[in-house]
């Protein structure tokens, strides 16, 4: 180091780091032999080393992801850089968004090889698999804003209890219309829910509303986007009222989709019970109640 | 899948190796669970989409490493452009430590509060430090390799490690210190 008559800083890290070679490499080793000033400096950098090495991995991917990962890797054709385009797109389509319902995917070649074929002479039920992937996907957005919300990671942007005023808060702000209704309509019944707010969350290539409510200490997340983006599929069917509610359980999370006027809804809670019981928490006292 | 078209390495080569490296990158970055995971899973599907133009004996991991950060970069600057998005800290409760099966439970536990206080530290530093910090010490790619994910000279990865190291010497010197006792245990 200095106290040796020149700055070895560089040659120390460029040591560390391997990336010292040839007569630089010898050069600097013979120094090293002759020098305790850098020596001790080297031990010190490489006790930063050593910590840091030994809280390998920094993270490690959490299992859900691991799994939607492998199950795309598993199924992916070995000949892919030379598939047709469109074979892989398609592939890539159905493989690459999260699959809760189906298994731990294909983990042998020759199931790999017959699954490949299915897609390739398209056998499979493209549209009704492609129509479950993007239903999953967007209850684990649904839930992982949900879940942001309650550990405070998705502070809201608007708090406020009024319906129009969170309604007006949102337009302009996501690519489609929609309005809370208000509480009025709900008039001569008392309501055991109300509105605390919301915000904005990130969905595919957009945003969609992420509207917050709380009842009984409980929060209440629903989160809307276009239908476009988003569908409401799979789970305990509960038609009603000309629409059809899926019910489900994710994580831990009641969790209820629909469609409705070009818009999908994914309702989350912690409300006990199956899907029928967990819509009577909110719909007790009011008028509508027998639909559910 | 085969990500490379070297036959030799083929067999090894699935990009599921990298997860836990690119799950960290992304943490790193983004320091919000959610949005890392979105952007790994991107990652995979940009890569998969770009297969075709993956050249022979290309460098899998490297490629894997820009692609993510590509997405980073352009969803930063996107989101600058739009309505503004909240920054979650991380909560070191939720990152997995690994235990060796050997150890004690009072070394596990001095294992898994360094393993943490490192990621809260490192979680502490600029992005340029942190990014520069995984790539080299956790991920272990090279200056030129790093150069090539950062798309930035050698030079400049050099100069950034170096102060990216100091600083973190200097945050975590209370902890290297304790280190140093932990060694002399010999559960290192």
């Amino acid at each position: 180091m200095k106290d040796c008559g020149r700055d070895y800083g560089v040659t120390i890290e460029l040591y560390l780091d391997k990336e010292l070679i040839g007569p630089d490499l010898e050069e600097f080793r013979a120094h090293l032999e002759a020098c305790a000033a850098c020596r001790v400096e080297l031990e010190m950098r490489e006790e930063l080393s050593r910590l840091l090495h030994r809280s390998r991995p920094l993270y490690s991917a959490p299992a859900a992801l691991r799994d939607r990962v492998m199950r795309a890797t598993e199924l992916m054709p070995s000949s892919a850089p030379y598939a047709l385009p469109r074979l892989r797109r398609r592939i890539l389509r159905v493989l690459t968004r999260p699959v809760q319902s189906a298994g731990r995917g294909v983990r042998h070649w020759p199931m790999l090889v017959a699954a490949i074929l299915l897609v390739a002479a398209g056998l499979l039920p493209i549209p009704g698999i492609l129509r479950q992937v993007s239903a999953n996907s967007y209850i684990e957005a649904a839930v992982a804003a949900h879940r942001s919300s309650l550990n405070g990671g998705l502070p809201l942007e608007i708090k406020s209890e009024s319906p129009s005023a969170v309604t007006a808060w949102f337009a302009g702000k996501v690519p489609f219309n929609f309005r809370l209704p208000e509480a009025a309509e709900e008039v001569g019944h008392e309501q055991i829910y109300r509105l605390t707010g919301g915000r904005l969350v990130n969905y595919k290539d957009g945003y969609a509303a992420l509207v917050s409510y709380q009842m009984q200490q409980q929060t209440i997340s629903l989160l809307v986007a276009s239908s476009k983006s988003a569908i409401a599929a799979g789970g305990e069917e509960v038609p009603s009222g000309g629409i059809v509610f899926h019910y489900s359980k994710q994580m831990g999370f009641a969790v209820i989709t629909w469609s409705t006027h070009g818009l999908t809804y994914a309702l989350v809670s912690s409300l006990p019970g199956s899907g029928r019981q967990s819509c009577m928490v909110c719909h007790q006292n009011m008028s509508n109640r027998d639909h559910f | 899948m085969s990500w490379n078209h070297d036959e030799a390495s083929q067999a090894d080569t699935t990009g599921i190796e990298h997860l836990d490296g690119l799950y960290s990158y992304a943490m790193v970055l983004t320091r919000n669970h959610a949005e890392a995971e979105d952007l790994v899973q991107e990652t995979y599907v940009r890569a998969i989409q770009a297969l075709g133009r993956l050249r022979a004996g290309s460098n899998m991991k490297s490629w894997l490493f820009t692609i993510l950060r590509n997405i980073w970069f352009n969803q930063l600057r996107k989101r600058r452009n739009g309505p503004q998005m909240v920054e979650i800290e991380v909560e070191d409760g939720v990152a997995n430590s690994i235990a060796e099966p050997s150890k004690n439970s009072h070394d596990l536990y001095v294992s898994k509060m360094e393993a943490e206080q490192v990621r809260a530290t490192i979680q502490e530093l600029p992005v340029e430090s942190r990014e520069i910090i995984l790539l080299r010490e956790y991920e272990d790619l090279s200056y030129q390799e790093i150069a090539t994910v950062l798309d930035c000279p050698v030079g400049t990865v050099m100069s950034r490690l170096g102060r990216a190291r100091a600083k973190l010497r200097a945050l975590l010197s209370e902890t290297l210190k304790g280190s140093d006792s932990l060694s002399v245990r010999g559960t290192k």
